[in-house]
């Protein structure tokens, strides 16, 4: 900012911007559009949401911070109720469930297409398109598109388990599994305190097809980084394939695999489209993730006023949000500057 | 030799596989929309005596999806062109001038580019019916203003970055030349800065486009967008694949043609906005 200070008291002082008046006026032009909107329509209701998160309330009749005869305070015992339900719990196992499978398969699947697409001479971009597509596909409509992959009469899936003879069930104790009913009852591994609940696979399996196409974005961006130099002088010294990728590479990729990691792990604990479209958390709440959960208390169980322990789960599911991506929002504002 | 050419001939076999895996739910999807529903039944993937029909969208279209479509260019279309104007001029002032709690503005605007959304969504409905902004066409304004707050963050996030760009030396010449600010963000900044702007106003248009929480919650049935449509069409006990697929194929579609003709912008611009994070 200091050489804009030097340029402008040079050549401009009427419309300088080292802090005086009329500068920073014209700069509040400027941002004032922006801003506007984002104050009203961001900033307001994030505070709302905070604050009414101490108050009992339902959207028939809404905590409104002008109106006292609104207000029903009760502490932190939204938080305390939120914390204390098996719900929420549920909720939250699920959640985890997305949080751990979800980013490993999209960096594992992306890291490997696009090395693979790396290696060729020709076509690359051709290949690279068939995952990107899916990217700009709405989750809703991947949603609707997996149901149909997932239809236990006519889906792509349930017909080629058919077909190709790779039909099986097991119970093994604490594990059932069968490759069927994949959206109401695919099987479940039960750990006494909680359950693993595959329907949650499904569902990611539609999340991640959508998804992967970013990674494969960034990973690409990675490897066109790789210098030619490292990847010829590994060759002359007769590195074999694997090798290569292990030895140079995967270090090289560490950025991007940061990036996809963060940004995947971010998509993960917001989910609500995909599982909106396609179980609306059922069966039961089988597959009812936090963004789900707290979509019915403040929206569908509208007589009861539930409206505060949602405001709940929104908060605690933002402090781990920016807690988790702390280092990377950093990093961000950091570049950015 | 001939070991180098095998090993092409696999690498070229397993991305045609995958490829092809990846395109199988599209296929699935297109193929369902084009044919009537008991026909479907089969087997989508089976052409003994198939026949081929747009009687699906026909029917989709008339019964309410004509009606989606339209409330989703409304609000996309007029979601973008606020986000992008007040995205840019906000992003030459965070650039070019210096304001009082600057780096406080901008560390928060980029917090949302984190925070999920339902941060905000509870509020929201009490607070537009206290606007007025939960009747009739003012839905729309309504929303196409959460989506600025909500894309103002990625809006200063990624146009900076295409800002910061426009060489120094340039700006300083302008000034000599007593330019404003105002005059050097329309003739210079802009203008360089055009394919910043395509690349944002594309990442933003398939956002806005896809997006389903914000309407589902926000707005009444006949201001909702064509996810909204979907979402409520969808659901295991009505056997009607058949328009729910065309209503898929159709809110897929412009996106689709958007990112086909202007691939290489959206793909700079998630490049601008994945690895400068």
């Amino acid at each position: 900012m200091t050489d804009t200070t030097e340029r402008s008291d040079r050549t401009l002082p009427a419309e300088g911007v080292g802090g005086d008046g009329d500068g920073r006026r014209l700069a509040y032009l400027f941002i004032s559009p922006l801003l506007v909107a984002f104050v009203l329509f961001y900033l307001w209701p994030a505070l709302n949401t905070l604050v009414g998160s101490l108050f009992r309330w339902s959207l028939l009749s809404p905590w409104n911070i002008a109106r006292p005869d609104t207000w029903d305070f009760v502490g932190v015992q939204n938080y305390v109720d939120t914390l204390t339900s098996g719900r929420f719990w549920n909720a939250v196992v699920n959640t985890l469930i997305w949080l751990v499978v979800f980013p490993v398969m999209v960096t594992v699947m992306s890291m490997l297409v696009s090395i693979l697409i790396w290696q060729v001479p020709r076509g690359g971009a051709l290949f690279r398109t068939a995952f990107i597509l899916p990217m700009t596909i709405s989750l809703a409509a991947a949603g609707v598109i997996w149901t149909f992959m997932y239809d236990p009469d006519f889906g792509v899936l349930t017909r080629f388990v058919e077909w190709a003879g790779l039909g099986f069930a097991v119970d093994w104790g604490p594990l059932t599994f069968q490759t069927a009913d994949w959206l109401s009852n695919p099987g479940v591994i039960d750990l006494g305190f909680t359950q693993i609940r595959f329907v949650n696979l499904s569902l990611i399996v539609a999340g991640f097809w959508a998804f992967t196409g970013f990674g494969v974005i960034t990973f690409t961006a990675g490897l066109t980084a790789v210098p030619d130099e490292l990847v010829e002088a590994a060759k002359v010294d007769g590195a074999r394939t694997g090798q290569m990728i292990r030895h140079i590479l995967i270090p090289q990729l560490r950025g991007p695999m940061t990036i996809v990691a963060t940004i995947s792990v971010i998509f993960a604990l917001r989910t609500f489209d995909v599982v909106w479209v396609i179980t609306q958390g059922g069966p039961a709440q089988d597959s009812e993730v936090l963004a789900v959960l707290l979509w019915k208390q403040a929206f569908v169980f509208l007589d009861s006023p539930q409206a505060g322990l949602a405001t709940a789960v929104a908060i605690i599911m933002s402090v781990v949000l920016i807690g988790g991506a702390w280092p990377y929002l950093r990093g961000m504002t950091r570049v950015a500057r | 030799m001939r070991s180098a050419r095998l090993r092409m001939l696999v690498l070229y076999l397993g991305l045609v596989v995958f490829a092809l895996l990846w395109l199988v739910p599209v296929m699935t999807a297109f193929m369902t929309s084009i044919r009537p529903l008991d026909e479907i039944r089969g087997g989508w993937w089976n052409f003994d005596g198939a026949t081929f029909t747009l009687d699906n969208y026909a029917r989709a279209w008339d019964q309410g999806l004509s009606s989606f479509v339209l409330n989703t260019f409304v609000i996309t279309l007029g979601s973008v062109a606020v986000t992008v104007a007040a995205g840019a001029l906000a992003t030459y002032a965070f650039i070019h001038l210096t304001f009082r709690f600057q780096r406080l503005w901008f560390f928060l605007l980029i917090t949302t580019m984190i925070v999920p959304i339902q941060l905000i969504l509870i509020p929201l409905l009490p607070w537009f019916r206290t606007l007025g902004l939960d009747q009739g066409a003012m839905q729309f304004v309504g929303i196409i203003l959460v989506h600025t707050g909500f894309g103002a963050g990625w809006a200063v996030f990624m146009l900076s970055s295409f800002f910061r760009e426009v060489p120094k030396e340039m700006l300083e010449a302008g000034q000599i030349d007593g330019a404003g600010h105002w005059a050097q963000f329309r003739r210079l900044v802009l203008p360089l800065a055009m394919p910043g702007l395509v690349s944002f106003a594309i990442i933003d248009f398939i956002f806005v486009w896809n997006d389903l929480l914000l309407a589902l919650t926000l707005l009444q049935r006949d201001f909702q967008p064509i996810q909204v449509g979907l979402a409520n069409l969808q659901s295991p006990h009505l056997a009607q694949q058949d328009l729910v697929s065309a209503g898929a194929i159709l809110a897929i579609l412009p996106p689709l043609v958007l990112f086909a003709a202007l691939n290489r912008y959206y793909v700079r611009g998630l490049f601008a906005g994945g690895t400068k994070g």
